[in-house]
Order: structure tokens, then sequence, then C-alpha cells
């Protein structure tokens, strides 16, 4: 009889183990397919490939993604700036009112926001922003991003305030420290690992959307946005342009789309490797 | 209330946390320059009495409170919570010097806030004057910059106490202050509570476990058990002569 149980535990690993090789593989698929065929293309166009405009359509080099990597950056900058504010004032507010049914409704809502699809963000901005303004523009797209990041951050940010301990807010309080005086000297600053990791999650999150930038930011595939004043022209980003050049029938557009999608990973990957190392833990 | 002395008065305290009555008509005193030792068994509502005195109650929502409360006559409950606890200071049962800040800055921080330096050489003083008050200056005077984790629990413990003598309170709280600490920081801390007492005219009332503790440092004890005042006397009379058998049982380690 023990021998049954051990088949059908064996059995049982073997499923567990197939499974999630299952689930793991299309991760390593991508990794491999744009690492090796990223990096040819970005190898062999060599530095001016983060410099360059794009190459024509059909061309025998692929030309570069510098006006999308500029732009990116922008639109990276910009919705931090817009975003990071609101998202940690929100999240203080659903820590600190948490029992209040604004508070509730803040929850709730920032929640449901999670669940929005990107493209609509996208399509509301182009209502309330692109239409107004009369054009396609990298604040409109910054404006879309701040909105896509603010769920991911406000619920990271939230998080990390609700596991400081309540001795240190009592604390806080009995020294005379007004209820913004807690939560900004003290919660916060205990919770600076979880906050700076929420926000560069909510960074890393922006950078490599594409569906809210489709009806935004335009695509200035040859515009390089040096100036402040650029982002109020139509710009390009790097993910729209992985987007629309592997839409290409071009062969050295899809090169281009390749290496681009060797950057992005990069980028993404340096910001998550720049919130491990950067931030210091507080130690309790 | 600026410098004059100021004692604590408790009259009929109730206090409901959500439908549990907690305290059931408590009365106390307690005069400047001396420690008021608050003893009973857990559960029955000595932290609750102290958080009532420096209104940290009011973080509790779902807390009611009745009765009345003065500091050197001012009614407690019907005061701005906040310029009450900037005069009362509080030191808890677990050690919790703020983790993100220096031991410097821990010290400095209530000083900083209320401006009580009017230059960074009066802070540096006010913070020396108050991690020697609770005996911890010798210990880190040349790791100011370090951080509370690197100190031992008892060493925590004391920066705790200094962060609160620092504001010169009038009126000191300790909630169980050496439970969980070496006996050496425990003595330290004892001395520093009975000195802050009567250099500075304080009024300090403590929550302690311990007959032994009360009976070293305290001149009044008062007894609470279930949210009511058994006993409530000076300390020698409480120790060697307990009036009701339940102090007698405590005091010999029976409840």
């Amino acid at each position: 009889m023990p021998d049954v149980r051990r088949i059908k535990e064996k059995v049982f690993i073997a499923a567990i183990v197939a499974l999630t090789m299952v689930a793991v593989a299309p991760l390593f698929h991508i990794i491999a397919s744009v690492a090796i065929k990223g990096s040819k293309a970005v190898i062999e166009a060599g530095p001016s490939f983060i410099l360059d405009t794009p190459a024509p359509p059909g061309a025998s080099y692929t030309g570069g993604i510098g006006p999308a990597l500029l732009g990116s950056a922008w639109l990276g900058v910009l919705s931090a700036l817009l975003g990071t504010p609101l998202a940690l004032f929100t999240a203080v507010f659903i820590v600190e009112f948490r029992d209040s049914r604004l508070g509730r409704a803040a929850r709730i809502f920032t929640n449901s926001l999670l669940e929005v699809p990107t493209v609509l963000i996208g399509m509301l901005v182009y209502v309330v922003v692109v239409v107004p303004m009369g054009g396609y523009s990298i604040l409109a797209g910054a404006i879309a991003l701040a909105i896509v990041m603010l769920p991911y951050t406000v619920s990271y940010v939230e998080r990390a305030l609700d596991g400081v301990p309540r001795t240190y807010r009592e604390a806080g309080f009995s020294i005379g420290m007004t209820r913004s005086q807690v939560v900004f000297r003290v919660v916060m600053g205990i919770a600076r690992r979880g906050v700076l990791a929420g926000i560069l999650i909510g960074i890393a999150k922006a950078i490599g959307e594409t569906a809210p930038l489709l009806f935004t930011v335009g695509s200035a595939r040859n515009n390089y946005p040096t100036s402040p004043s650029d982002v109020l022209e139509p710009g390009d980003a790097v993910p729209l342009l992985i987007y629309q050049f592997a839409q290409s029938p071009f062969d050295n557009w899809h090169d281009l789309a390749w290496g681009a999608a060797l950057v992005l990973t990069l980028i993404v990957l340096l910001v998550f490797i720049a919130m491990r190392v950067v931030v210091r833990e507080v130690r309790v | 209330m600026e410098r004059n002395m100021v004692d604590v008065r408790v009259e009929d305290l109730h206090v409901w946390i959500g439908r549990k009555h907690v305290l059931k008509g408590v009365s106390m005193k307690a005069s400047p320059g001396s420690v008021t030792a608050v003893m009973g068994p857990s559960g029955s509502g000595k932290s609750t009495l102290i958080r009532v005195i420096n209104r940290l109650i009011d973080l509790i929502p779902e807390a009611r409170v009745k009765g009345r409360v003065t500091m050197g006559g001012i009614d407690v409950l019907s005061a701005d919570p906040y310029t009450v606890r900037r005069n009362v200071g509080m030191v808890f049962q677990e050690p919790n010097p703020f983790p993100h800040m220096t031991i410097y800055e821990n010290v400095a921080i209530g000083p900083k806030l209320h401006g009580l330096a009017k230059d960074k050489g009066e802070l540096d003083r006010i913070v020396e004057w108050a991690l020697r008050a609770a005996h911890l200056w010798d210990e880190v005077k040349d790791r100011l910059d370090d951080y509370p984790h690197q100190l031992s629990g008892g060493q925590r413990q004391r920066l705790s106490l200094a962060r609160a003598l620092a504001l010169k309170p009038k009126v000191l709280l300790l909630d169980e202050p050496t439970a969980n600490i070496d006996p050496v920081s425990t003595g330290k801390i004892e001395r520093s509570i009975v000195e802050f007492a009567k250099e500075n005219m304080a009024t300090v009332i403590m929550v302690t476990h311990t007959p032994q503790q009360a009976a070293r440092i305290s001149d009044h004890i008062l007894f609470i058990y279930e949210g009511r005042v058994v006993e409530y006397g000076p300390t020698s009379e409480i120790i060697l002569h307990p009036k009701t058998e339940l102090t007698k049982r405590f005091l010999e380690g029976g409840v």
C-alpha cells in the first residue's frame, strides 16, 4: 500500500514540474529571442542604434531609435512627475482614512483602475487632452501613462505604509507630532523602501506600455524632443515603435524593432536593479 | 503650562473600547516630583489609563471616554491633543526609537519640531542633556550617527526615554518600560526615572508588572483590577500592609 502512495506522490510532483515548465517556457522564449535577434540588430548598427533616426523602409541598414528613446525618457520623467505625487497622496489617504466612506471609495476606485484596459485610458486622454489641445503630444502621452501607473504605485505604497508597526505611529504622536508629521516624517520614512519600489514599479510599467500611447503621442519618428517645449509636440516612444515597425512589411524595420525590444527590456531591467540597489532598507 | 509644576488628577474615568467597558470609574492623583506606579494583572486597564492622560486613546476610533482628567488644572479631555502630548512624554513597552533616524535625530526630532532650540549648538546641548538623563550618553557619544538597530534592546529603550525627555515634559508616562529589558539597562532606566521626577519636579506615572520595581522607585501605588481601583496609597504602606486580599495575592505573585 505505501508504494501506491509513493507513486501517486511522484506523479503529482512530475505534473507540477511539467506544468511549471509550460508556464515559464514563453518567458524564456521571449527573453531568448529578444536577446538573440535584438543583439544582432544592435551590434550591426553600433552606437548609431541609440542615436540615429530609423532608416527608410526597405533600406539595407536599420538606422536607430534615437527619437523614440528620447521620447520614452520624457514620457517616463513626465508621467512620474504627474503620477507619483498623486499616487502617494492617494495611498496615504487610503491608509489614513481606511474606515471612512471616501477612503473606501478611493481604494475601490484605484483597484478598478487596475482592471481598465489601458487602451481605454488612451482613448480617454485623446478625448480630454488631445482634442482640446489640437494634436498629439508627449504631454498627452505622459498624462495617459500617469493614469496607468497610478493604481500600481498606489497599491504598492499602500501596502508599504500598512506594514509600518503601530508603535512608531504612537511614538510620533506621543512627542506631539501632528498627523501629517507622523505620516510624512515617520511612516513614510520607515516605509521608504516600499514607497520607492512602488514609484519605480509604476515608472517601469509606464515605460513599457504601448496602448495608452496609440491615441496620444503620435508617431513623430524623426523628431528629437530636446527642449522642454517639445513635450507639447508629437513624439515617439520605444514600445510604440516596436508595435508599429513589427507590423511593417520591411525586413530592416523588423530588425530595428527587435533591437528596440532588447533596449526596452534592458531599461526596465535597469529600473528594477536600481530599485534593489539604491534604496537602503530600514532595519527595525 | 510653562515651566510650572503640573499634577495629574483623574476623576471617575470610564473608558469603553467597542462594547468592552475597560475602565469603570477610576480616580487617582499624581503629584509633581513623585513616581506613581500603576499595577494590576494583564488586561486590567493600566495601559488604557495612561493612554487617556496623553490622549493616545484618540487613535483608537472605537474608544469612548467619560469622566474628568486634568493636568495642572487644565481639562485634558477637551484640550487640543497635540498640546497635551507635547507636554506629556511617553515610553512604551517595546523600545520604539524611529528606525530610519540616527541616534541623534531620534532625540533631536521633538525639540526641532517644537522649536525649542534656536541653533545647532543649542540642539546639541539638548540632545546631550537628554541622553545623559537617560544614562545612555557614555555609550553612544562617539556614535551619534549610528542607527537604532546597531544598539542593544536596553540601549534602544533608553534612547526612547531620551527622545521623550528631550521635550522636558511636565508629565512622563511609562508603559511597562522594562518588561523586556536586561537588568543593567533596567537599573539605569529606573535611576533616570527617579532623577527626572525629582530634579525637574515632573509627575511620573509608570505601569509596572513587578512589585519589586514599584517598591524600588515609586512613591505611590495605584492597584487596578478589572477596570476598578482596588487600592491606592503610599508605596510602603501598600507593600507592607495591603488592605485587600487581592493586592496581597498580586504582590506575592499569585494573580
